[in-house]
């Protein structure tokens, strides 16, 4: 019921941005705007009490300023069997044992400079701090997530960009004991296309 | 649920771009021969700094002259990408470019810096976290994402879906808003916001699911935005629940804090 809720303001939304784009900003200029981006990202995620495991994941960011943007992620890993686990028996199995999260971060360009790789031609680069919360589902458990991290971006060409991250998730689980606060830090890599 | 609730959130940031990026296309292919045409105009300014990036933090590497002409390729938040008259291409700060000519003569007229008048007919987007401070939900924590239309400066018509969660439950909960801001055009802003909406009770964890239900709410509110720049704002929250449970109302309290961006 819920759902079918969204949906309909979903598509009564959409139908109304259709409308309402063509009258906007007539009297100014128009141009090309480069404010979003998407993108993909691999990297290692390590699931704290568990294993570190390949986790794949996409991304949305959104240009809200020079210094400021906000990013959407959603990651994914599968969780392979822990030593304990290994010795007396799974604590959970199938759909459960998936990594899933996602999150909403705000992001701050703290250092932005130029990149000299090998030649003489240079790319543009930042260091930035991202912060944000989220969820995550693991173990049957679907836990409030506080996100917390860095990373480093250089544009490889013109629209696309690179990113090295690193990222703690941090959230109460009670899998193993009572409320214990869990830090699961992913780094990985990605590729992003501006538009 | 939670992939239904994720493809919400996928569409909600990347569908709507797209209407966007569509329409910069199109004035693009409206040009006469058919090439995508950039903007020329006239640098009335004694100079332009030309950066090679869109940032107060790359250098500068070329200054253009009073008097040249540049053409524009590419607008992002703050800064305008030029190509000068020898084919050099860099960015160069929308404090600068303003004070430009077309080739007509007149004034080249740059979306303008007025947040209110910038956020007229606009979407924006935008996402929250925060926390129940009384009711049967107390202290549960809560994210939140929205996207609104706002078709007068001051009126904001918004959608909403949230997810909720407790040690005992976890759920989700959607609304359709109506947001009063009668000072939009201020840096501090303050709003007034009624909605309708359904909240969605599971139990947690899903070792032993019980189906608690659904219930229907309305909600007001009072919101403090925080304009950080054209595009980006700072939100604070506070808003009172009335949910139906049981034939019962009940009273729940919620505070959140958040950010939305404009385009």
């Amino acid at each position: 019921m819920v759902f079918r809720l969204q949906y309909l303001l979903l598509i009564s939304l959409l139908s109304g941005a259709a409308l309402a784009q063509d009258n906007k900003d007539q009297a100014a200029l128009e141009f090309d705007r480069e404010f979003f981006s998407v993108g993909v990202y691999a990297g290692i995620l390590s699931i704290q009490d568990y294993r570190s495991e390949l986790a794949f994941g996409v991304q949305s960011s959104f240009k809200a300023s020079e210094d400021f943007f906000l990013q959407f992620n959603y990651l994914q890993a599968d969780a392979s069997y822990s030593s304990f686990e290994l010795s007396q028996g799974p604590s959970f199995a199938g759909s459960n044992r998936t990594f899933s999260h996602y999150d909403f971060l705000l992001g701050y360009n703290l250092f932005q400079a130029e990149f000299f790789g090998d030649g003489p031609e240079s790319a543009i680069s930042s260091l930035y701090l991202v912060a944000g919360a989220g969820e995550t589902e693991f173990g049957g458990e679907n836990n409030f997530t506080i996100t917390i991290g860095t990373g480093y971006q250089f544009a490889l060409k013109r629209r696309y960009v690179l990113s090295l991250d690193f990222r703690d998730h941090i959230f109460k689980s009670s899998l193993l004991e009572e409320d214990k606060n869990t830090h699961n830090t992913q780094v990985s890599a990605g590729i992003s296309f501006l538009f | 649920m939670r992939a239904v609730q994720t493809c919400f959130l996928i569409i909600l940031l990347n569908i709507l771009p797209f209407a966007g990026a569509q329409e910069g296309q199109n004035s693009e292919s409206a040009s006469v021969d058919g090439q995508p045409q950039a903007r020329s105009l006239e640098v009335i300014d004694p100079y332009l700094e030309m950066r090679s990036g869109p940032g107060r933090g790359y250098p500068v590497f070329f200054v253009i002259e009073e008097g040249e002409r540049v053409e524009v390729l590419v607008r992002q938040p703050g800064w305008y990408e030029v190509r000068a008259a020898n084919g050099r291409v860099g960015w160069v700060a929308e404090s600068q470019i303003a004070r430009t000519m077309q080739a007509s003569g007149e004034p080249a007229d740059l979306p303008s810096v007025s947040y209110g008048d910038y956020l007229n007919r606009g979407w924006q987007v935008g996402f929250s976290t925060g926390q129940f401070s009384s009711g049967g939900l107390n202290g549960a924590d809560t994210i939140k994402a929205n996207i609104g239309y706002r078709p007068l400066s001051w009126f904001v018509i918004e959608a909403e879906t949230a997810r909720y969660f407790a040690p005992e439950t976890k759920g989700s909960y959607s609304s359709l808003n109506l947001v009063v801001e009668p000072f939009s055009k201020n840096r501090w802003s303050p709003a007034i916001i009624f909605g309708t909406g359904q909240l969605d009770v599971e139990s947690q964890p899903e070792l032993t699911p019980i189906e608690l239900g659904t219930s229907d709410y309305q909600h007001y509110g009072l919101r403090l935005n925080y304009y950080v720049g054209r595009n980006f704002l700072i939100k604070a929250e506070y808003k009172t629940f009335d949910v139906e449970v049981d034939t019962v109302n009940e009273e729940m309290r919620t505070w959140y804090l958040g950010f939305n961006t404009f385009f």
